[in-house]
């Protein structure tokens, strides 16, 4: 089955009207991994936005269905609710609130173990994070994780992570790979992954190339990444990955 | 020690441990009304009531050198819907004393309640009180209630006092406090307020006098206007000519929601002495709009988003 669709989407800010999507397909099947790569500025946090029901951008045309349904009219919450989850690129801090009760109100029947399970599983010792404040105390990449693991007590069944391994470093970014692996198995969920890094190839089922707000390409990772690399001008990797290829 | 269920209900809904307030031997004092319903003191800790026609006088005493270690639970209700009452608590820590004083004011059914309370309180050298004073008013916007505090902090002393009211609805609040600080003297004044309605209106002066070298203070009031409630808030600190390296800061947070909701601090400084330094800073704003979207984006309704966005501002 597929977990979701997107057919035509075109999306506009509100703001100033400006048209940052256009005409936009493409489907995510069942407990995959889609990857989507583009440079800055060419829509993906949009992408991910729109998806999720962020009411500062648009649809001026087109649809999208998940779980065979059209969510396009629905607010945040209620596709939250359905089972869709974002992990922001730029995750919000919180004075004031605990990891802990963070976690908490994101898992609506989450028990103490699986919010203690999620920190493991992103690698946080929640003995010494269940206490510690959402403030700017903690390090970005500690948030990023902290995000990855609000995204997990939701149980989703699709999470858009936007980005979960920007800022952080190389051994922490492979490790984050290993997770996002376990994650699949472990829930069964599938996801749509925003980066910027092509080592993420091993994990992806089908990937996507935006490029100045179209989904110029879509396939296999490595046709994508060889598209990407031409039109973002990286020629000797792109000729890399072509004799890789044959 | 019979305490109304009403009491016990408001009290644990306040964050309290109820079952410590039950534990027999604590120290405890129980007022309905101008009834005592219960008293206890302890050894070294000196409690006295003297019924008024409307209220009750109350004098806490801690002798030189004690220090009382559990809570002391200070419960004044009104269990009517309409009522008036009134409290005059003296607390006088002696010598190199301490004590924690929990109280709770409780007025569950208010339509039409009336709470004054007139509390002096003195903090002889070297002594240390812990203060905090949670409220519920119920839930009909129906209670006025008027705390006074005149504090006397002697040398070397130390003071946490809070006052905190963020269950229910608050109807009229006017809250006046004033403390003198003598030297290397310590005062910390905390007022977490949430307003939620159009008949919640709250005004809170806290007045703290540096007048002793090396006294050190700190104002703080988190607040949140809803729906049409206001909050006023003025928080002086002046530092005299005998501060002389005294401190003094005042911070006010306070998130606005909704039509007709209004909320204003007013921080007033002054300073007598040079090598004194007092500041202040405040800030009123609405509700950070990536938190609430990284809420609903969890599954949180808008309103369930803001109610967890303004418990942990106002905290
Ligand atoms: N609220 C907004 N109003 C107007 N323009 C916007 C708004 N948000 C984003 N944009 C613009 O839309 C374009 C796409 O932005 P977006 O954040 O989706 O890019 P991105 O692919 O996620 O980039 P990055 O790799 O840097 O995260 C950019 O040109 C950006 O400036
Ligand atoms: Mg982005």
């Amino acid at each position: 089955m597929k977990i979701l669709e997107v057919k035509n989407l075109s999306v506009e800010a509100r703001a100033d009207k400006k048209t940052i999507l256009k005409n936009i397909s493409f489907e995510i099947e069942e407990k995959s991994i889609f990857v989507l790569i583009g440079p800055n500025g060419s829509g993906k946090s949009t992408l991910a936005y729109t998806l999720i029901g962020i009411p500062r951008f648009k649809i001026t045309s087109g649809k999208i269905f998940f779980l065979g349904k059209e969510i396009s009219k629905l607010p945040i919450y209620k596709r939250a609710r359905m089972g869709l989850a974002l992990g922001f690129q730029e995750p919000a801090y919180f004075k004031g609130i605990s990891v802990e009760n963070f976690l908490k109100a994101c898992s609506k029947n989450s028990q103490q173990k699986e919010i203690e399970k999620a920190l493991d599983l992103v690698g946080l010792e929640p003995k010494k994070f269940l206490k510690r404040k959402m403030d700017q105390q903690l390090s970005s990449g500690e948030r990023k994780r902290i995000e990855l693991a609000s995204v997990i007590v939701m149980k989703p069944k699709l999470m858009i992570l936007d980005e979960p391994d920007s800022g952080l470093d190389i051994i922490i970014y492979k490790e984050l790979y290993d997770i996002l692996d376990n994650i699949r198995q472990a829930t069964n969920a599938s996801i749509l992954l925003i980066t910027h890094r092509e080592e993420i190839g091993f994990l992806a089922d089908q990937a996507g190339f935006l490029n100045k707000g179209e989904l110029v390409y879509k396939g296999k990772f490595d046709d994508v990444m060889i598209r990407y690399c031409q039109s973002v001008g990286r020629r000797k990797r792109c000729r890399k990955l072509k004799v890789k290829k044959t | 020690m019979q305490i109304p269920n009403l009491f016990l209900k408001s009290a644990k809904k306040c964050g309290y441990d109820v079952k410590l307030m039950q534990t027999s031997g604590i120290s405890h004092l129980y007022i309905e009304s101008n009834k005592i319903l219960s008293l206890q003191g302890n050894p070294g800790l000196i409690i006295k009531t003297k019924r008024l026609s409307q209220g009750v006088a109350i004098k806490i005493l801690v002798k030189k050198n004690v220090k009382i270690k559990k809570p002391v639970f200070l419960c004044f209700g009104i269990l009517n819907p309409k009522g008036k009452q009134i409290i005059l608590p003296e607390i006088i820590l002696e010598k190199n004393s301490e004590l924690k004083i929990l109280a709770h004011c409780t007025f569950p059914q208010a339509t039409k309640v009336i709470h004054k309370m007139k509390a002096k309180i003195e903090l002889k050298k070297a002594s240390k009180l812990f203060y905090t004073e949670t409220h519920y008013h119920g839930e009909n916007f129906g209670a006025e209630v008027v705390p006074n505090f005149k504090i006397l902090l002697r040398q070397n002393t130390y003071l946490e006092n809070k006052f905190i009211l963020k269950q229910g609805s608050i109807g009229k609040l006017k809250i006046n406090l004033e403390a003198i600080l003598e030297k290397n003297s310590f005062a910390e004044i905390d007022s977490q307020i949430i307003g939620k309605g159009r008949e919640d209106d709250v005004s809170i002066f806290d007045k703290l006098l540096l007048e002793g070298e090396n006294s050190h203070s700190l104002i703080k009031l988190k607040g949140a206007a809803i729906n049409g409630g206001k909050i006023l808030f003025k928080g002086e600190t002046r530092a005299s000519k005998l501060a002389k390296n005294s401190r003094g800061h005042i911070d006010c947070q306070e998130i606005i929601i909704g039509k007709n909701s209004f909320a204003q601090s007013i921080p007033i400084i002054s300073v007598e002495n040079p090598e004194a330094r007092i500041t202040h800073e405040a800030s009123i704003g609405k509700v950070n709009q990536k938190q609430l979207e990284t809420l609903m984006a969890r599954g949180l309704s808008e309103k369930q988003a803001i109610s967890f966005i303004v418990r942990g501002v106002v905290k």
